[in-house]
């Protein structure tokens, strides 16, 4: 053999094994969950609608999921609700979920007409009547979106038959609410119809869910209306630490120009509520500029973190720390990559970026299975089980992801899981030369915990609820047994 | 012969060069010649979206030096809704890499380019240097992407967006915002 052969075979082999270590991984119906320390617990269909933001609420002695959706598709505006044979537009799924491995469909409450995210129900808190200073105490208090046109409160003490109670409309958009449940304070995504944005914030007192009382509307100045000049990012969602952290910690962007907004929640509940640029700066502490490459989708505060590296120093033993989830938006890595951040804020007019996670991409050819890959939003419960110690991350078609956070300057993956895809997971389309070129992977889109360890997530790609729960070492992670 | 695959490397790589050079030269003195819109180096700093093509008109055609950015925003955009209304012109126009200070003149109006529908609106531009200009912000969409455009000078609006909208017109720019819009 010659040398010329020999490097010509050579090289042949060297572009053969390259491309087959490239070559994407699709997705196949009955193919096995993909799973590093999770496993599958039960599931639920969802009636094949697109979902969001699942809340999980120990009522009674029952463990009931509330599901938001998106709007429907393109080739399904609203499905068919077996339970009443109609179809209906995508609303609020309410499953008792109290034996995880048989979760019970009890209701399909339908949401705003349209598809994707104009329409659906796609938030949902839930708030004890009895824990609300004015509320009801036999009630339990549903706060979703309907489409971006209103916010709604539902009596869903019996989930199977929810009241409404109340309605908050004429909005032109709507998204990622928060409610404090021992006062009543609702931080409520909005677009008031004269504000220069389509997302930002009305405080509610919701205390007495029957009779919302504004408090005021907040944004970043800039947004007022009658203001002129560039317009900030938008909202996407708060998380307060309540009255005793006396911290809102907002959101702003999706997967561009992110911002981190720490706010004083007294003020901004008892300042000047004129909303005139002046008056929208006094709340805020500091805000943490993110990448023009990055949006801030969740921020979710961990106060008062021991470090263990820092165990030995006179200062600076804890740290308080937010962490921020970006959202991928664009299918096939069509965008910067969207992923998660550390921010140290114990400094608060200092706040900067520790750390950050992503998952690896060649780990499973993502940016070929289709759709998104990338971060789009963590658990938000704060119930001890997980809380300062493990995040899970739901990253789109790379799956939930569980991460070690006990030291947030190097947050490590100690699990993850991929669920498989079924008849109903609805395609992802890129242009190529014109022409959709459509693929099907998981879209795992949202993800909450309970205070018992389970994990939920939901697809946006009309999969449904998957049930699961940690395994091996994932587990001692956490302090489970 | 074993100096042959170099040789033949070192041709095609040649012959490359000369074409891109060619290709990047023969616009510019197209317009050059014509007195018209010129292509120039998109002036402004990595954002959160890729650069797009900027252009200058002379005084001789537009009646006074006008520059022009247009670029796609891909997945910016209400996918259903669209450019629903004026602030969404404000929000996405791109106007804010010019200056951060700016007020609408007016009420905006219904605008299509490429087949594509949305708003354009004029503006009284704060410059850095304290200087005045126009801009017309252009916000239009497909599906779930952008395609932005703003023009600004020292003309009056509606000549700036007379001209701004004939240049958007010609076959060469719906081709490319066309091609652009679909990622190539």
């Amino acid at each position: 053999m010659s040398g010329r052969f020999k490097f010509a075979a050579g090289f042949s082999i060297y572009l053969l094994a390259g491309s087959g270590i490239a070559c994407a991984q699709p997705q196949v119906i009955g193919a096995p969950p993909e799973a590093l320390n999770m496993k599958l617990v039960g599931t639920s269909d969802l009636q094949a609608r697109s979902a969001y933001q699942p809340t999980i609420h120990h009522q009674g002695d029952r463990w009931i999921a509330y599901i938001g959706h998106h709007g429907g598709s393109d080739d399904i505006p609203a499905p068919v609700n077996p339970q009443t044979g109609k179809a209906e537009p995508n609303g609020t799924s309410i499953l008792d979920v109290t034996d995880p491995s048989q979760p019970k469909y009890l209701r399909h409450l339908p949401g705003q007409e349209g598809k994707y995210e104009a329409g659906g129900a796609q938030m949902v808190r839930i708030c004890d009547g009895k824990a609300l200073p004015k509320g009801d105490r036999n009630a339990v208090y549903m706060l979703r979106t309907f489409g971006g046109e209103a916010h709604e409160i539902w009596n869903v003490a019996d989930p199977a038959n929810p009241v409404l109670v109340t309605r908050i409309a004429g909005l032109k958009d709507t998204h990622k609410n928060w409610w404090e449940c021992d006062t009543g304070i609702a931080f409520l995504v909005s677009g008031a119809p004269d504000w220069r944005t389509r997302r930002m914030t009305q405080v509610y007192d919701l205390s007495d869910p029957a009779h919302p009382q504004k408090i005021r509307d907040f944004g970043l100045p800039g947004q007022e209306p009658g203001s002129t000049g560039a317009v900030p990012t938008e909202l996407h969602g708060p998380i307060s630490t309540g009255p005793s952290g006396n911290r809102v910690y907002f959101g702003y962007g999706t997967n561009k120009g992110g911002f981190l907004q720490i706010v004083d929640r007294e003020k901004l509940l008892n300042g000047p509520r004129e909303p005139t640029a002046d008056n929208l700066r006094i709340p805020e502490i500091a805000r943490l500029a993110m990448s023009a490459f990055n949006g801030a989708h969740t921020t979710f505060p961990m106060p008062g973190m021991p470090i263990a590296e820092f165990a030995r120093d006179k200062d600076g033993k804890t740290r308080d720390i937010v962490m921020i989830v970006d959202e991928a938006i664009l299918n096939e890595c069509n965008e910067p990559r969207q992923m998660v951040w550390f921010a140290d804020v114990t400094v608060e007019n200092r706040p900067m970026m520790i750390s950050s996670y992503t998952v690896p991409e060649a780990s499973g050819a993502f940016c070929e299975r289709g759709g998104r890959f990338g971060a789009h939003s963590s658990n938000e419960s704060m119930a001890p089980v997980y809380y300062k110690k493990m995040a899970f991350i739901s990253f789109f078609n790379a799956g939930v992801r569980a991460l070690d956070t006990r030291d947030p300057y190097h947050p490590t993956e100690v699990g993850y899981f991929i669920p498989a895809i079924t008849a109903a997971t609805d395609k992802r389309c890129v242009k190529i030369d014109g022409k959709d070129r459509c693929k099907v992977a998981i879209q795992t889109n949202n993800v909450e915990t309970d205070e018992r360890g389970y994990i939920y997530i939901v697809d946006r790609a009309n999969t449904g609820l998957h049930i699961l729960e940690l395994t091996g070492p994932a587990r001692a992670v956490a302090g489970i047994q | 012969m074993r100096h042959w695959p170099l040789i033949v490397s070192a041709i095609v790589a040649l012959g490359a060069l000369s074409g891109a050079a060619a290709y990047q030269h023969a616009g510019p003195r197209h317009h050059e010649q014509k007195g018209e819109w010129q292509e120039i180096a998109w002036p402004f700093a990595r954002d959160g979206w890729p650069a797009g093509k900027a252009f200058r008109c002379g005084a001789a055609a537009c009646g006074g030096e006008v520059e022009l950015y247009v670029r796609p925003k891909m997945g910016f955009c209400n996918c259903d809704r669209g450019v629903a209304d004026d602030d969404e012109v404000d929000r996405v126009a791109d106007l804010d890499l010019l200056s951060e200070r700016f007020a609408p003149i007016a009420p905006g109006d219904v605008a299509r380019i490429a087949d594509m529908p949305g708003r354009i609106r004029a503006y009284d531009l704060k410059m850095s240097s304290g200087l005045r200009q126009t801009a017309i912000g252009v916000a239009v969409s497909r599906r779930c992407d952008l395609l932005v455009a703003v023009v600004h000078g020292k003309g009056a609006p509606l000549e700036l967006q007379r001209a701004a909208l004939d240049f958007l017109a010609t076959s060469k720019m719906t081709g490319w915002m066309m091609a652009a819009m679909e990622g190539r």
